[in-house]
């Protein structure tokens, strides 16, 4: 196994080749926000928050999927990254309907936090205010479409680690939306087995247990990398 | 000539108004309107909504008494669950909303009306507010302030925070009392009497002054509506509803909230927003009755703690039996207020109030519920319906100020006709105008569940309708 | 030190930022020394607006034609315009209607749906304010100087946006006390 060398914010990091620039990043201890990705499920670099300037490359890239690479010189933390961030997060405000004050997630839900760092007091592009749906069909949760923010967590965790592909995306563009099964409501998806790691993984109050109230959602995260530890290496204690 | 005078906004009520009034040819008083300008909507936006995020959504509606919400809204849910709350999460609601009563009356005396009574009617305007009562008699200023925090606090205590607690749910509350937060309440009990007693004592020495306000600031016969317990008591959370009249006659008794649509109707008035309950037997707009402190004190038979029935006698002897003077509301919340301050002293030492069994589960057992609760204002009416899934399909809400609106509308109707005569205006006469709103303290971020700009502004209306004139005040 | 002009506004809100302003508690004796509340609906009985005004805070989104009347003469005679609390920041809750496109359904629900006499939508022309079809945070319509989020902002957050304005500073929104909505 090679090593690659590379500076991240004028900090040395040795890695494995084929390491992301968000897993060295995290080896040096300096942090990169993200939104989308989720330790133990594939990267899908769909929300933009961990951009990084690397020198010589006129993009911005994605560290989540971007590979180290040899003499990289990468920069995380720029006042353009910052304003980038910044504006990732007032668009996702300004494309739901995220009203904090009354949701389940409220205090512990992972955009509100991103807001919070990246000092968003206000979002300067307009609300869209779409019209969007509340399914409660199944018996236990419930998925609230104005709250969804496209992450695709609940899609992937219930893929790659409960293996019931209960969730997708439909359509394109500002009509895109998760879908249950074959587009029906989430209560009647057979393939479903209840077992709430959506729930889990869902970083706003978009999923959610039925009958929480206001600031309720409590979410156990550490619980999906428990079961990807368990299964790759195999450590059964967490 | 007709002229019009409006008064906007009506300041120191918790809420968005304009009064009108109406003179005829003669420069009398023909009527005066009292007009609701906002209207938020709730009743419509909140279909779709799962039923459990209603007390969240509707604490919204009102951010003075965000608890009566919470709680009308958790005993509609409980319904909707088809459970019995655990006996500890009936007594912690209980001590919450007491705690609201206190910070909600304790608001509407010291901070928004005490400076009508103690700098005068006729004050400037500019000092004729709370930093004027700071400026002018800073301890009494500071007493209500601190009572108003222990109100507050009790919130707090419970609920995590003084504003837009989440903490009732369908089913009971999320958490008890922690036993710090026991001993800061007992601690804090004594000072909070005092400053009642001050209050109390302030009040009774006014009202000798003021025999021509409780005259002439609706006083009118009406029904008065309310909660009252098994025995007749006192109610601000559970019990049934009753009327009487002027004279003390039970005119119903005994009704169940399940029932309102049989005795309660609203009507629509094209010049607010604000709509007008009345009592459905009676038609509208015979029906008027009154909601709220005086209407409690008026319907209950006793309050069931020593002091706050000592001084109900006293009340009532002073009012001639029954109190048909809205002058009395401030009266009354000062009753009440002590009552809610005895009963905390009574509830604080429960150990349910630090039990972990506070809260029932169940899904969805009945698709429709209807929850009351004494709001500071007056009786709190949640009624939902919704789907097998629990998710809002209708939603109807009845306000506590509402069901004062006409009431409201007579007494200042009353008291422009009685302070302005002629064609001069004065300040002195305006600002009893709106005394007389605010003695019903409404709240309007309620009633608009569902500020005014510009100086007072008179309009003299020819017969046509064509503005002949328009006066300025600013 | 003179006093600065202070004002506090109310739009389409619940009062709540207004109150947790209240739960300042005994600071407000203090701040009594520093301010001139010059319009208020809970702490002045002046009726209009006045011009040169330092600060003023802005609790509620813009609902109707009165709010929108309002916030356009607050923000022509205001140095410092504080959008206060999460309803005029993004119009939180009362902004729920427009999901619903116009003021319409939510005024058929109220006043005919809901009404057992007189049906009818009100309408009194320069009397009550007609609905906008949309609720707007208070920055869509005019400039805003500084950002209070919170629903409502507690009393700390108030207090540690006002403390710097007295002086002429500018407040660090920053950090969960300061800007965390909700």
């Amino acid at each position: 196994m090679s090593v690659r060398t590379l500076t991240i914010d004028g900090q040395p990091v040795a890695i494995a080749e084929g390491a992301t620039i968000l897993e060295a990043a995290k080896e040096a201890g300096i942090h990169i926000p993200t939104l989308c990705f989720l330790e133990g499920v594939s990267a899908v670099a769909a929300c933009r928050m961990c951009l990084v300037e690397v020198e010589g490359i006129s993009k911005l890239l994605p560290a989540c999927v971007t590979q180290v690479a040899e003499e990289m010189v990468v920069h995380t933390n720029t006042p353009k990254l910052q304003e980038y961030r910044r504006m990732t997060v007032e668009l996702l405000f300004a494309e739901g309907n995220h009203v904090c004050s009354i949701c389940v997630a409220n205090g512990n839900c992972e955009l509100q936090d991103a807001a919070i760092k990246v000092g968003m007091d206000h979002t300067r592009f307009p609300y869209r205010f779409p019209n969007r749906s509340v399914d409660v069909s199944h018996p236990q949760f419930g998925i609230d479409h104005n709250r969804c923010i496209l992450c695709t967590r609940c899609v992937r965790v219930c893929d790659e680690i409960e293996g019931a592909h209960v969730w997708d995306v439909a359509q394109r563009g500002t009509a895109a939306y998760i879908v249950s099964g074959l587009n029906q409501p989430w209560g009647e998806v057979d393939a479903c087995t209840s077992c709430g790691k959506c729930v889990d993984a869902c970083p706003t109050g978009a999923i959610f247990r039925k009958g929480t109230t206001t600031a309720e959602k409590q979410r156990d995260r550490a619980k999906l990398e428990f079961l990807v530890n368990a299964r790759e290496k195999h450590e059964w204690t967490r | 000539m007709a002229k019009t005078v409006i008064i906007d906004p009506v300041t120191r009520i918790e809420g968005h108004a304009k009064i009108s009034i109406y003179l005829d040819d003669r420069g009398e008083v023909d009527d005066a309107r009292f007009h609701v300008v906002e209207y938020r909507g709730f009743e419509k936006f909140c279909e779709g909504r799962p039923f459990t995020e209603m007390a969240g959504i509707t604490a919204r509606i009102c951010g003075i008494c965000p608890v009566s919400h919470l709680l009308a809204s958790a005993k509609t849910g409980d319904k909707i669950l088809a459970v019995k709350i655990p006996p500890a999460g009936e007594k912690l609601r209980r001590l919450m909303n007491l705690g609201q009563i206190t910070q909600s009356h304790a608001l509407s005396f010291f901070h928004l009306s005490s400076p009508d009574f103690l700098l005068g009617w006729d004050s400037d305007p500019a000092k004729r507010n709370v930093f004027g009562l700071i400026a002018s008699d800073p301890e009494l200023a500071r007493a209500g302030i601190r009572l108003r925090q222990f109100g507050q606090t009790v919130i707090e205590l419970l609920g995590a925070r003084k504003i837009h607690a989440a903490w009732a749910v369908p089913g009971g509350v999320r958490t008890p009392l922690s036993e710090e937060g026991r001993t800061w309440i007992r601690d804090r009990l004594p000072e909070s009497r005092q400053t009642l007693n001050l209050a109390l004592n302030l009040f009774k020495d006014l009202l000798n002054r003021f025999q021509t306000e409780v005259e002439q600031f609706g006083q009118f016969r009406s029904l008065f509506m309310g909660l009252v317990g098994k025995n007749g008591e006192w109610e601000h959370y559970g019990g049934q509803i009753r009327f009487t009249d002027s004279d003390a006659k039970i005119v119903a008794d005994s009704l169940n909230e399940d029932d309102y649509q049989d005795y309660l109707g609203e009507a629509v008035e094209p010049w607010s927003y604000l709509k007008f309950p009345y009592y459905k037997p009676l038609g509208y707009p015979d029906g008027i009755y009154r909601v709220g402190p005086l209407a409690r004190v008026n319907i209950c038979s006793h309050f069931g703690t020593p002091e706050a029935d000592r001084e109900l006698q006293e009340f009532r002897q002073r009012a001639g039996g029954v109190a048909t003077s809205s002058f009395y509301y401030h009266y009354a919340r000062l009753l009440e207020i002590l009552a809610a301050l005895e009963r905390i002293e009574q509830l604080i030492d429960d150990p349910d109030l630090t039990s972990n069994r506070t809260r029932a589960t169940g899904g969805i057992n009945q698709l429709e519920g209807i929850g009351v609760s004494e709001a500071p204002r007056g009786t709190l009416f949640h009624h939902y319906q919704v789907d097998e899934n629990g998710l809002i399909k209708k939603v109807n809400l009845i306000i506590a100020t509402g069901q004062n609106n006409l009431a409201m509308n007579k007494t200042i109707t009353q008291i422009a006709k009685h302070y302005i005569q002629g064609t001069e205006i004065t300040e002195g006469m305006l600002n009893r105008v709106e005394a007389g709103i605010r003695a019903f303290d409404p709240c309007l971020s309620c009633s608009t569940h569902a500020t005014g700009q510009m100086p007072l502004q008179v309009e003299l209306i020819g017969a046509d309708g064509k503005v002949l004139n328009q006066v300025w005040r600013n | 030190m003179s006093k600065i002009k202070f004002a506090t506004v109310w739009l389409a809100g619940c009062s709540g930022c207004h109150m947790s302003f209240l739960d300042l508690d005994e600071w407000l004796i203090e701040l009594a020394e520093y301010v001139e509340v010059v319009y208020s609906p809970v702490g002045s009985d002046l009726k209009e607006y006045p011009e040169g005004v330092d600060v003023c805070l802005v609790e509620g989104g813009v609902a109707n034609e009165d709010n929108l009347e309002l916030i356009h003469l607050i923000r022509k005679r205001t140095k410092t315009l504080v959008s206060f609390g999460d309803c005029a920041v993004t119009a939180n809750v009362p902004a729920m209607r427009n999901m619903l496109g116009g003021s319409e359904p939510v005024l058929r629900r109220g006043y005919l749906e809901l009404a057992d006499e007189t049906p009818q939508l009100p309408y009194a022309p320069g009397i009550v304010p007609e609905l906008l079809d949309r609720v707007l945070p208070v920055h869509e319509v005019v400039p805003v100087d500084i950002y209070m989020p919170g629903c409502p902002p507690d009393a700390h957050r108030i207090k540690a946006t006002i403390e710097p304005l007295l002086k002429g500073e500018k407040p660090k929104m920053e950090g969960r006390d300061m800007i965390k909505f909700g």
